[in-house]
């Protein structure tokens, strides 16, 4: 029988809860481009800047982690509700790695040392790498915001872009191979690139929990384990 | 709403490996029910498998408690009120011309919302009041068959040294045992539950739902709730009723495993529902 709504209180506690997670995509961005610009220009004190921030991500972490534990314990949220709280675990989680990436990137900046940079086709792939990135995250952002699967299914095409060029800074770093000069650079930006990667492939996951959170199956998009698998469509429960 | 597809009842299949005793399994087929003119519940094709705990929950007027008091033809007492539709006990039509409806309450019990021990009976009394309606029985087998009550009704250490003493002398808690103990000492094959914590604590509420857990391992159950928790902890399946608007028949929108009911409804409305987003 329908009537007025109800529990209007516990709805809008929901969608606060929701809005401050997915800010910290927002955050996680913020953290990027400003990664990004320190790799590209040898910025020390804007790497610096980037790991004395991490604490707002993380902060953002335990918030929100202390209200869903609220939520669950006074609330107890069932069905789309309960999904969108899980899934709201799992994206804050892929936040914090997010952030932590960045982190990972901005101390290597320091050992980079090299002015100017010792392969110009290296460190392209690497800004190219971050901006792309950049875009899958604001992506994901929206996918989970607007509930939309396709939206967030394309992470998969967008995210193995930034593996290519991964795979091409590795091919780069071993043509440098014994240079002495430029291998110790070389090796670091591999690091870096590894770490943009990574913040790719934590996008792609929170692209798997919207299409939790809408069909309440979880399935990987991708199964690295099984790559000849393609991309998966996930099954309706029998 | 059109009822549920079958496949949701059939994926419920109750594993015989755990059960202490085989129950029966109740299906009711496009049951209708009425109070004298006014159509109280339509439509209604469900099963509830044995040795399971099925929740039947919904808004107040919905029509569950009518529905479990059709199971075990107690729907029939109100003056008026009749029955379309088969309700059957493993195939056999519990409302068949040849069925005596006292036998069928006693295949299918019930446990009521607010405890009701006989009154002036002793404890020892209220479990065997219903043991010696239609035969005689030995004080020593009787003796036997109070002691197994009151154990499986998880009651047995607490009024073993006092079954002489008056059943309304107990706690809530212990008293709505009690009443359990009465409706297991018949050997049904079915207990009926109604809304039977809604009167007890916090703590009595959880010591039945373990109670409940156990007795499935004999017996099929059925339970009303308005308490959406409870549901979700002590069922295996639920059963969603709703009213389309006031005045209408109340009708089963759903039935599924528990935790897809909690997790991953088919409807909205039973969504909505659950999720308490209307009333």
């Amino acid at each position: 029988m329908t009537g007025d709504p109800v529990r209007t209180e516990y709805q809008e506690e929901l969608a606060k809860l929701e809005e401050r997670a997915l800010e910290g995509l927002d955050l996680v961005v913020s953290s990027l481009d400003r990664t990004v610009e320190a790799v590209q220009h040898q910025d020390i004190e804007l790497a610096e800047l980037v790991i004395a921030d991490d604490d707002i991500i993380d902060g953002r972490y335990l918030e929100v982690h202390q209200s869903i534990l609220t939520l669950l314990a006074t609330q107890a949220p069932v069905a789309t509700d309960l999904r969108l709280i899980s899934a709201l675990l799992h994206v804050m989680k892929n936040i914090e790695r997010m952030g932590d990436q960045c982190v990972n990137i901005a101390k290597l900046i320091p050992m980079a040392g090299h002015d100017p940079p010792a392969d110009e086709r290296m460190l392209k792939n690497i800004v190219t790498m971050g901006h792309a990135t950049r875009a899958e995250i604001r992506q994901a952002k929206r996918a989970f915001a607007d509930r939309n699967v396709e939206m967030a299914r394309d992470l998969v095409r967008q995210d193995d872009v930034v593996d290519n060029l991964n795979k091409e800074c590795f091919q780069i770093a071993l043509e440098i191979g014994d240079d002495h000069d430029r291998r110790e650079w070389a090796m670091t930006m591999l690091l870096v690139a590894r770490a943009i990667e990574r913040i790719g492939d934590n996008a792609v996951d929170v692209g798997e929990q919207v299409a939790f959170v809408v069909t309440g199956l979880f399935r990987e998009f991708e199964d690295a384990s099984h790559p000849e698998a393609g991309i998966i469509e996930p099954q309706p429960s029998p | 709403m059109a009822p549920p597809a079958p496949s949701h009842a059939g994926e419920l299949q109750a594993t015989s490996t755990d059960v202490d005793r085989q129950a029966k399994r109740v299906e009711l087929s496009d049951v209708d029910l009425y109070y004298g003119d006014f159509h109280a519940v339509q439509n209604v094709t469900m099963t509830i498998q044995p040795n399971q705990v099925t929740a039947l929950i919904g808004s107040s007027g919905c029509g569950k408690t009518t529905v479990l008091r059709s199971i075990n033809r107690m729907h029939e007492l109100t003056p008026g009120a009749s029955v379309k539709g088969e309700i059957s006990l493993d195939g056999q039509d519990i409302y068949g011309p040849a069925v005596d409806p006292v036998q069928v309450r006693r295949l299918i019990g019930m446990v009521f919302q607010a405890p009701n021990p006989f009154p002036t009976m002793s404890i020892y009394g209220n479990v065997a009041a219903g043991l010696t309606l239609n035969r005689r029985i030995s004080k020593p087998d009787r003796d036997a068959i109070v002691e197994r009550s009151l154990r499986g009704a998880h009651l047995w250490d607490e009024v073993k040294d006092r079954l002489d003493k008056q059943g309304s002398g107990l706690s809530g808690g212990q008293q709505q045992r009690l009443c359990i103990a009465r409706a297991i000492a018949v050997e049904p094959e079915v207990l009926l539950m109604d809304e039977p914590c809604s009167a007890l604590d916090p703590v009595a509420t959880l010591a039945v739902e373990d109670l409940i857990r156990e007795l499935k391992n004999r017996y099929t159950i059925v339970i009303v709730t308005h308490n959406m928790q409870q549901a979700a902890r002590a069922s295996d399946a639920t059963a969603f009723f709703n009213l389309e608007e006031s005045g209408k028949p109340g009708e089963l929108v759903e039935i599924g495993p528990t935790d897809k009911i909690f997790t991953n409804p088919d409807k909205t409305a039973t969504e909505d529902y659950v999720s308490g987003r209307f009333g």
